[in-house]
């Protein structure tokens, strides 16, 4: 199969509608994995690479959850192929710019593996909504496979062995992916950012390390891996979601209350904008998008809505844009594109109208 | 122009300067382009790796004598080179968890099934206790009785 097969199949992130979804996208566990007695591949030569990346195939491909799943690896595809992979979350910038690098991909996506990245092994369990538990047994049944299969670097008093030392132990890093458009139009961002990274958590963008918070997209995750059982490192990060995902909620209320049809209006012009525009940039449309998401969320757009938007936030990426117009272009063609592509998927949205009063 | 600092992770001339403040203690990092943008400077965990990177006393040339990583690859890569550095690293990095990590001690699962030895049984066991309260105080009753039947099992091991 190739990329653009891994691209078009449907999954939980681009198909799924649920009220869950409304402020947790997505909710993801990374576990970092090394074997033993083979050097990190970022100190690794060539052939050492090569050597654990069929170590660690051979281990997976014998997993009946990777059965008519994909195997991608970094040296056969094009950089666009690789920097929609890195858009759809399935792989990471470090692998997809590093050397031998490869990964797994469970055919329903929920479930891939990196290898070669910072560390021999890189897990990852995503799945849409708000579903922490459910990602933690996935990654766990799969972490205990690999332990049978593979000789992994461990050592009793600093569990896990990884490449940097801000992974050592458990090698667990667990996120969640909010839409909080409600805290940031209200300006109290930063001050939850902060209050965030206080206690240990680690608030990022939309593509993780270093991104921007595009669309009002922000990634949560513990900072923190060794000292600290799992269960304490899901149950802090568990509990911090709930709390911002209330603040959330009662950010959104104020603005219907403050704004009201001020906010409708604002809604309406976002709106206008991506239906008719000629030429969208990726900043301006996943701003508007954002509005509209939290338009279908809020009863201003109809909820089962909300699904397309999610979609274009994912596919107006500059990779996405160009891989589905087949080619490379200038970003005054890839904005051409990606309005025509909004502007065909919101063609049969109903206008935005004032929510149902409670 | 005003007098140049050097980048905390590897000695070039920083032009990223960041301050921290995490719990009153203020920490402050300057690194180059390079390493900025290579670690993402907005990064907190990048930011604190670098920050007790460049403050932790280094005994001149130590070297891995598995891979040949020394000193001064890991001070300027953040990265160490096979798990053997971390034994032959253990002056560098016992300081440098304790700023970064919230202890020194692994309390999770083990390789291949979580199989625990008895020593990280009894460390596990009293980790799992102090949670068990925690979780009580805050009335998480499902977390509760997950480290309730964790408990139990760590009991039944060690018996």
């Amino acid at each position: 199969m190739s990329v653009r097969d891994i691209l078009s199949s449907e999954n939980e992130l681009t198909h799924m509608l649920g009220a869950q979804q409304a402020i947790v996208l997505s909710t993801r566990i990374r576990l970092a994995r090394n074997l033993s007695d083979h050097p990190f591949p970022g100190w690794a030569k060539a052939a050492q690479r090569a050597k654990v990346a069929e170590l660690c195939l051979a281990a997976l491909h014998a997993e009946p959850r990777f059965r008519r799943g994909h195997e991608v690896r970094m040296e056969a595809l094009s950089e666009l192929e690789r920097a929609a992979l890195v858009e759809r979350h399935l792989i990471s910038k470090e692998l997809s710019g590093g050397k031998g690098g490869a990964a797994v991909i469970s055919r329903d996506q929920t479930v891939s593996v990196m290898i070669n990245e910072e560390d021999h092994l890189r897990v990852q369990v995503v799945k849409g909504g708000w579903h922490l538990r459910a990602a933690w047994h996935i990654a766990e049944q799969l972490d205990d496979a690999l332990g049978a299969a593979l000789p992994l670097a461990y050592s009793e008093r600093l569990g896990f062995l990884t490449a940097c030392p801000t992974n050592v132990g458990t090698g667990l890093r667990a996120s969640a992916m909010l839409h909080l458009p409600g805290l940031c139009l209200a300006g109290h961002m930063d001050k939850v950012a902060r209050a965030l990274g206080q206690d240990g958590l680690a608030v990022r963008g939309w593509l993780g390390e270093g991104s921007d918070a595009a669309g009002n997209v922000f990634q949560i995750s513990n900072q923190q891996t060794l000292g600290l059982s799992e269960d304490a490192i899901l149950r802090h990060l568990g509990g911090w979601v709930k709390h911002v995902v209330e603040q959330e909620e009662n950010a959104r209320l104020r603005l219907l209350e403050t704004e009201g049809e001020k906010f409708v209006d604002r809604v309406a012009r976002a709106f206008g904008t991506l239906r008719h525009a000629r030429l969208l940039t990726s900043g301006e449309s996943m701003l508007n998008l954002s509005l509209l998401r939290l338009a279908c969320d809020l009863g201003i757009l109809p909820e089962a809505r909300r699904a397309t938007v999610d979609r274009l936030m994912i596919e107006g990426q500059p990779a996405h844009v160009q891989l589905r117009a087949g080619m490379e272009l200038d970003s005054d063609a890839r904005d051409a594109r990606r309005a025509v592509v909004t502007r065909e998927a919101l063609a049969d949205f109903p206008e935005p109208s004032s929510p149902p009063t409670a | 122009m005003g007098k140049t600092v050097p980048c905390s992770v590897c000695g070039a001339t920083a032009t990223v300067h960041l301050t921290q403040i995490v719990q009153g203690q203020v920490t402050k990092v300057h690194l180059c382009e390079g390493c900025a943008e290579k670690g993402g400077a907005g990064d907190p965990a990048v930011f604190q790796l670098a920050g007790a990177l460049s403050q932790s006393e280094v005994p001149p040339s130590l070297a891995c004598p598995n891979c040949g990583l020394n000193d001064a690859d890991f001070r300027k890569r953040g990265r160490l080179g096979c798990p053997a550095c971390w034994t032959a690293f253990a002056s560098i990095l016992d300081p440098l968890l304790g700023k970064v990590q919230r202890g020194a001690q692994h309390l999770g699962r083990g390789p291949a099934g979580g199989v625990l030895s008895a020593d990280q049984a009894k460390l596990r066991l009293e980790a799992a206790r102090r949670e068990m309260s925690e979780a009580v105080a805050s009335e998480d009753y499902e977390a509760a009785a997950r480290l309730r039947d964790l408990i139990r099992t760590l009991e039944g091991q060690l018996a």
